[in-house]
């Protein structure tokens, strides 16, 4: 690789900074200090949407940035090119491509729907298609590839069928006779289905999809080509492009594989018809190739794909690497969701082997989410008041079709959950929070170094909340077969009319379990020394000791 | 030699800035007393560039561009921001600061309404945007087969890629001549200022003679424009109008400005990358276009702040770039004994040299080499450009882009041609 390495700086900062320990994995603290950037408060329910990059590797980018400016034109001669090629062959071998001519990166699955759909509007006005072919899609595609649609096939004349998948779903079984379904429709007076765009993990609401199955649908069905959307995916599921065997895959690297925005990579099939994808911005390599073409177009800041590298660095300092993220991930997000689930006494979107490192958990039909504003809504109460980020996804129900019901009726939302194996402790905060937010607690995490946070923290409230009286509440909960969570006595210390509890945990590697407990438990307790049951918007501190 | 190396700069300094050094005087008190900031000083701008490869000659300013530390650090915190809480960012801050951007380049180029500035990554970008609707203009048959459009010889590279993706594979002509057999001219694309060589090109009066024969639209392609040259929207009178501001206007990269006047022409125009947005207007369309580093976007005010630090603003600059530019030129072609590409007049920041015959330049691989060669072995970055000769003339050409930092890089060029040395 000509391009400076710009691991070796960060590397060596690193070991000078902390001795490695004893294992060779990446440790916890390693990680808090890696995601030391990002709000400390706000619990990061989101991955999904815009992604989490280290901090090892936002300097790896800093430090491409900083050339650039340094000597632009002897980086764009000696470094750009030979850096993204570099990119390029990490990625192909990562998704088993057969050559690295397959490989282009892209800001995004956006450009990448452009680049694919915009071909397809050439074939409509040059005659190649015929008008009223058609294009199929699932009724849940990301709205900008739908647009996209819009834009290139309706426009010039094509016809768009919609695969509408059911939700909840309870099976894979249930995906693929929708889709079975919706290609007769769409063969129907013989018009030709020239395109299916097919999501490997859909975004809202989040389902992996068994695309190898609906690739082989595709072929047998004589759809001329297959583009899957998976947006979501490298880093969520195994890519493996040679086994999904469609025409065209496109993912972001900036969702769950750690890059920082934006990156992705588009991968075509080499075939007879390869040369004639172009990116929709021209420049002067027009002709040379998408992957030629897409690493120049035009003066920009390219450093978010020359950091690959440093990306795969970092993935493999955790052990399993990738694979051992993504089970974890995976893990992780559904014992959440089912905890989140009985708690509310709803469902889950999808059985566990339908999601990935995001889940769909149904909210209380209680919230009374009647419409997609509803569920913009308490998205923004969430955020401002708790904050917590969760997308939520409302459900619109055709006429006839009934949804799940809960005790108190239609569960009409979803809130989609995202687990970041980074964050151990923060994720399990997160699902804390959620839960407390809608029991109307709210809870304020403090920095376990923070020794003086809680009092300094309470001298705040005071003085913000000088007419409310508040109490302070330690409980305590004995741990049982190995749980290492504990907490302590109770004590009051002030009575300030607000009713607080003070939760202290023993040990950093909590689990999930055992801190949902003992907050079921603070909530009893809280209930039970209410002299009204009226709630005055009692806070919960969460303080690692 | 040696000698004038060190005398000439500072005097090059003092002669300058002559101003600051009134400011220098009171910058401290000022700086409290006084509510608009001081003027800058040399120091001031050393330590803005301090990022800039200190061996390195840059004098092909018009590439790249150049982009202050105080800019920069701004975009960082924009960055930052975003990684903190991305979502918060996205929901509560891109828009409205985005718009703010868009407002401010709206005053500066003298636009009517803020709905006819869009924001884009650079002008190759726009170059896609407007032949795209071209394009769509042919295969929906709005325009004939054999329709034109019309772009100058030295159109930049992009651009004519962009024509010949999109133009002519729609079934339309790209001519450098004007129209023929009764074909419509649809569109016409000047440069306001020519990449290489580089020249300003009259563009209103290429307008108005476009106006006069009767061409759909004008689409003047001035990456260069803002900080080069002047550019005023109702004036100049175009269809479409782009300028990069990370070539001139020190923004980072990258960050450009597509105008598109308010005409019942032009209600179609899309980003090529579609999102959520589509149908919303170009200027959103362009807002979002999927998940990305939009900081580039976002800096516009603090770049605003920095360059009013400088006398007279942009104009100041714009001022003083093309004097020393100019003086420069013409110190090197008096040097060489060779002749400046066109009249001072035409020139902006930017000039074309004349490069002595001697050095046998005569192909692009042998510019390229050259070029190659002055950055590796003497640390200067410039631009050349080969022409293949007609009737005597010399082959080689080299373009100067001087951009106010540039203090130091002229005499260095001088002293580092000692032409037979170079053989």
């Amino acid at each position: 690789m000509q391009h400076e390495d710009p691991r070796n700086g960060e590397s060596a900062h690193r070991s000078s900074k902390k001795p490695k320990l004893s294992s060779k994995f990446i440790t916890e603290s390693d990680i808090r200090d890696e995601f030391s950037h990002h709000h400390p408060r706000v619990a990061r329910i989101n991955n999904g949407s815009f992604g989490s990059c280290p901090g090892s590797v936002l300097t790896a980018q800093r430090h491409l940035q900083l050339q650039f400016l340094r000597q632009p034109d002897a980086f764009y001669f000696n470094t750009l090119r030979d850096g993204i090629t570099a990119s390029r062959k990490i990625i192909k071998d990562f998704i088993n491509a057969d050559h690295v001519d397959e490989v282009s990166l892209v800001d995004n699955a956006t450009t990448a729907a452009a680049i694919v759909l915009q071909r397809i509007g050439r074939s409509f006005a040059e005659g190649k298609f015929q008008k009223n072919d058609t294009v199929l899609m699932l009724h849940c595609a990301f709205q900008a590839v739908k647009k996209s649609i819009q834009a290139y096939v309706t426009r010039a004349g094509g016809s768009v069928i919609e695969v509408r998948l059911p939700f909840p779903v309870n099976s894979e079984e249930e995906i693929i006779s929708e889709f079975k379904k919706s290609i007769e429709e769409g063969k129907s007076n013989g018009r030709k289905i020239r395109l299916a765009i097919i999501d490997h993990i859909t975004s809202m609401p989040s389902l992996v999809i068994p695309v190898k199955e609906l690739v082989r649908i595709c072929r047998a069905e004589g759809i001329e080509q297959v583009f899957v959307d998976a947006a979501h995916a490298i880093g969520s599921v195994k890519v493996d492009v040679k086994e999904v065997g469609a025409d065209f895959y496109v993912s972001n690297l900036h969702k769950w594989f750690f890059c920082p925005p934006s990156v992705a990579f588009l991968y075509c099939k080499k075939s007879s018809s390869s040369s004639d994808l172009h990116h929709p911005v021209v420049s002067h390599e027009y002709g040379n190739g998408l992957p030629v073409e897409s690493a120049w177009i035009g003066t920009r800041d390219y450093s978010s794909q020359l950091v690959v590298p440093a990306v795969l660095e970092f993935v493999n300092r955790f052990e399993g690497g990738i694979d051992g993220i993504m089970k974890r991930n995976h893990d992780e997000v559904v014992k959440m969701g089912k905890m989140l689930a009985e708690s509310w006494g709803t469902n889950l979107g999808s059985p566990p082997e339908m999601s990935a490192a995001m889940i769909m958990v149904g909210l209380p039909s209680r919230l009374c989410l009647n419409s997609e504003e509803d569920a913009v809504t308490l998205r923004s109460h969430l955020r401002d008041r708790y904050e917590v980020e969760v997308p939520i996804f409302h459900q619109v129900f055709k006429d006839g079709e009934e949804g799940v019901r809960d005790k108190d009726g239609f569960i009409t939302g979803y809130l989609r959950m995202g687990k970041r194996a980074k964050c151990f402790i923060r994720n399990e905060e997160a699902v804390m929070k959620v839960r407390a937010a809608f029991h109307g607690i709210n809870i304020c995490v403090l920095p376990s170094s923070d020794a003086c946070g809680i009092t300094q923290f309470l001298k705040n409230q005071t003085k913000k909340r000088k007419e409310h009286r508040r109490r302070k509440l330690y409980a305590s909960w004995k741990p049982r077969n190995g749980e290492s969570c504990c907490l302590r006595g109770c004590n009051e210390v002030e009575s300030l009319g607000t009713y607080a509890f003070l939760l202290a945990i023993d040990k950093a590697e909590t689990s999930n379990v055992g801190i949902g407990m003992a907050l079921l438990q603070m909530v009893r307790i809280h209930w039970s020394m209410l002299d009204q049951p009226k709630l005055l918007k009692p806070w919960l501190w969460v303080k690692h000791v | 030699m040696a000698s004038s190396l060190h005398d000439a700069p500072s005097a090059a300094v003092n002669g300058t800035f002559a101003a600051d050094a009134k400011s220098q005087v009171h910058k401290k008190p000022r700086l409290y007393a006084d509510p608009s900031p001081p003027l800058f000083t040399p120091s001031d701008i050393l330590s803005e560039f301090s990022h800039h490869d200190p061996a390195i000659a840059r004098i092909n300013n018009g590439s790249f561009g150049s982009c202050p530390s105080s800019v920069i650090s701004a975009q960082n915190d924009f960055r930052l921001q975003w990684l903190r809480q991305p979502d918060d960012f996205y929901f509560n801050q891109l828009q409205p600061k985005i718009l703010q951007s868009r407002t401010i380049i709206k005053d500066l180029i003298n636009a009517d309404h803020v709905d006819e500035v869009s924001i884009v990554d650079n002008a190759t970008t726009a170059a896609a945007i407007v032949l795209q609707q071209i394009a769509w203009g042919f295969a929906e048959g709005k325009f004939n087969h054999g329709d034109a459009a019309v772009m100058l010889h030295y159109a930049y590279g992009a651009v004519k890629k962009s024509v010949e993706a999109y133009v002519t594979r729609a079934g339309g002509q790209a001519l450098q001549r004007g129209k023929q057999n009764g074909r419509r001219v649809r569109l016409a694309v000047i440069d306001h200022v020519t990449s290489m060589p580089t020249v300003v090109i009259p563009v209103k009066e290429l307008v108005t003679i476009c106006r006069e024969e009767g061409v759909d639209q004008v689409f003047v392609d001035a990456a260069h424009g803002i900080g080069c040259v002047d550019i005023d929207m109702k004036q100049i009178g175009a269809d479409f109008y782009t300028s990069n501001l990370h070539k001139w206007y020190f923004c980072p990269p990258s960050v450009a400005f597509l105008y598109c006047k308010r005409s019942v022409n032009n209600s179609d125009l899309h980003h090529p990358v579609v999102s959520h947005e589509y149908g919303n207007g170009l200027a959103i369309e362009s807002a979002w276009i999927g998940t990305r580093d939009y900081s580039a976007q976002l800096v516009v005010p603090k770049v605003l702040e920095f360059i009013n630090r400088f006398e007279g603003g942009i104009n100041g600059i714009k001022k003083r770039n093309h004097e020393r530019v100019v003086e420069m030129g013409q110190m090197l072609v008096e040097a060489w004994g060779t002749h400046l590409g066109c009249p001072p007049e035409m020139c902006s920041s930017m000039v074309m040299v004349g490069l002595p015959a001697c050095l046998g330049i005569s192909s692009d691989r042998d510019a390229l080499n050259l070029r190659t060669c002055l950055r590796e072995k003497f640390g200067v970055e410039v631009p050349i450009y080969y022409r293949s000769p007609k009737d005597g003339e010399e082959g080689g050409v080299t373009g100067l882009g001087m951009q106010s930092i540039n203090l130091l890089t002229m005499h260095s060029l001088v002293l580092l041609f000692p032409i037979h040395k170079l053989k």
